[in-house]
């Protein structure tokens, strides 16, 4: 039988998404240290590949990449690159990993962040937008690095917590599945359930 | 199995890859993605793409532009953290009622003094120029853009400068239908051509990564002090001729350095909620005439023939970082030596304060 609800999955993905959007939109470009500003991008593809990965989170890293693209004005397709792979590398499990192994995924999430921050300043510096490498890591990748985690944070909280009925990004992807048990009885994680049997 | 017990198995049914077929995929479309972006520039389907997006997320940065504003005030609760509290608590109480009233006259108030010094710059330099409103600010890590609530539609076009009342805050540089992305001058990328308003010495205004203006391309044998006004000198047709830009805050001059190294505070603080002034056009006194820029050719043409005779230069008689230099005191042999004597095209227009340095070529290409 279908233990999770593909609409309810989706609905909470699109408002993670118009949250993230309208962070990126409307709040990143007011907070800033030196030359850094917070990434909700990476964060929604982050949160999105932790809790579902696969194919869906590779998609979606893209996705978010295109739109950070769109609004910047570096050349199109750097974060969607990077986005995209980081997507991948978190999500290659294709497992909640948010609420099957908080810190691990914690690490790996400011990890990848490091990683995107970094490579990104790199790929600026060398298509010329910027001449000076300390420049590019202290007024740009590291600020950039350290705001996106900062506030990464929440998001990474709300949906780590266990709860019962709260949002879930995890999809059944409609399946219908056998069952043990109750099969009525919800998932406990509201990032999702991938990777529980109920 | 995972940590709870569970298989993975079923409920990876229909998701059973982990995405590396699609992630190379679009790996590999993004990298056309950034390679043809690369080429192309901001032109093509991706520019167009780039302004139909901004058109779509304009309410967007609207509604953040709105919100944020409140906040700028922020720093004034620390200010207050030192008073007494009680002594907050009971103004906070009697100001209850007049806080509210009081908010909205006073940015009602700002708004017309804003806009009234604006109308006042119109008027001073007979400005043709259409208001708009800074609705955001870029928010990638590589650019110092704001974006403005007018477009195409209003008649704004790339490269128009634009002011607010203190001076130029920059250029526009990608337009849409409702908006237009103006590069501020204090962007890495910005280039203004300038002259100090007292000596009349020109050169580029350039911007940096730290936020910081820096004046370059300004010869040691022209004269420079701290706290000097930096004006536009309307080279390039662009900006018009004389339109503010910043204060001089430090002067140095190296050893052996054909120019000085000059840092300018810009008068304006534009990553704000402010109206500005788009300057449509230029009237003919606004632009730099025929002679300026004939002068600034002569200048430049001069200062290279100068250059090459000044091979021995007194490295140790000139090396000042107080912020105040003057080519009358400067002993270098070559050229500033020849100034008044031997080079004959040059004499009048670096002996008066009026000289121009800057390659007119160069100014061209910045703007």
């Amino acid at each position: 039988m279908q233990i999770q609800d593909t609409n309810r999955y989706r609905h909470d993905a699109l408002v993670l998404g118009i949250v993230c959007l309208v962070l990126q939109l409307a709040v990143a470009p007011y907070i800033a240290i030196a030359n850094g500003h917070p990434n909700f991008a990476f964060i929604f593809s982050a949160t999105f590949a932790l809790t579902v990965g696969g194919p869906t989170g590779v998609a979606m890293g893209f996705a978010a990449g295109i739109v950070y693209d769109l609004g910047a004005s570096s050349p199109m397709g750097l974060m969607a690159f990077l986005l995209t792979l980081s997507s991948y590398i978190l999500g290659i499990e294709a497992r909640n990993k948010l609420n099957d192994d908080p810190g691990a995924a914690l690490a790996n999430g400011l990890i990848s962040c490091f990683a995107v921050s970094l490579l990104y300043g790199l790929a600026m510096l060398l298509t010329g937008s910027s001449a000076s490498f300390i420049d590019v890591i202290l007024t740009r990748s590291l600020p950039s690095f350290f705001l996106t985690a900062l506030f990464a944070i929440p998001f990474y909280l709300f949906y780590s917590r266990p709860q019962s009925s709260g949002a879930t990004l995890n999809r059944s992807l409609g399946t219908k599945m056998p069952t043990l048990g109750n099969t009525r009885r919800r998932s406990q994680g509201h990032l999702g359930t991938r990777g529980r049997q109920i | 199995m995972p940590a709870n017990g569970a298989p993975h198995g079923f409920q990876r049914t229909g998701q059973n890859s982990s995405g590396g077929r699609l992630a190379i995929v679009l790996l590999a479309l993004s990298v056309i993605l950034f390679t043809v972006s690369c080429r192309m520039g901001d032109v093509g389907v991706l520019g167009a793409a780039r302004t139909v997006w901004q058109t779509v997320t304009m309410p967007i940065s609207c509604i953040g532009s709105v919100a944020v504003q409140p906040f700028q005030g922020l720093g004034n609760i620390f200010a207050n953290l030192t008073a007494d509290q009680e002594t907050l608590s009971q103004l906070q109480e009697e100001n209850k009622q007049l806080v509210a009233e009081n908010a909205e006259l006073e940015e009602a108030q700002q708004t017309a003094t804003r806009l009234q010094a604006l109308l006042d710059l119109k008027d001073t330099y007979n400005l043709q120029s259409t208001a708009a409103r800074i609705i955001n600010a870029s928010y990638d890590n590589w650019s110092r853009t704001v974006t403005l609530d007018k477009g195409s539609s209003s008649g704004l076009a790339v490269g128009m400068p634009v002011t607010d009342s203190y001076g130029v805050i920059g250029q526009i540089s990608e337009v849409s239908a409702t908006t237009a992305t103006v590069r501020l001058i204090t962007d890495e990328n910005s280039g203004v051509s300038a002259m100090i308003q007292s000596s009349r010495a020109q050169g580029m205004l350039n911007g940096s990564a730290d936020g910081t203006l820096s004046l370059n391309l300004v010869r040691t044998d022209q004269t420079v002090n701290a706290g000097d006004i930096i004006v536009t000198s309307g080279l390039g047709g662009v900006y018009p001729k004389g339109l503010p830009l910043g204060t001089v805050t430090s002067v140095e001059k190296y050893d052996g350095a054909m120019y000085y190294t000059i840092t300018v505070e810009p008068f304006t603080k534009t990553e704000s909620y402010e109206e500005v002034l788009v300057i449509t056009s230029l009237t003919e006194d606004q632009a730099a005439t025929a002679e300026d820029i004939a002068a600034a050719d002569s200048q430049e043409t001069s200062s290279a023939a100068s250059s090459k005779t000044s091979t021995s230069t007194d490295s140790s008689s000139d090396s000042s970082s107080d912020g105040s230099s003057d080519s009358s005191s400067d002993s270098t042999s070559g050229s500033s030596a020849s100034d008044s004597s031997s080079s004959t095209s040059q004499t009048t227009s670096q002996s008066t304060s009026s000289s121009t340095t800057t390659s007119s070529s160069s100014t061209s290409s910045s703007q």
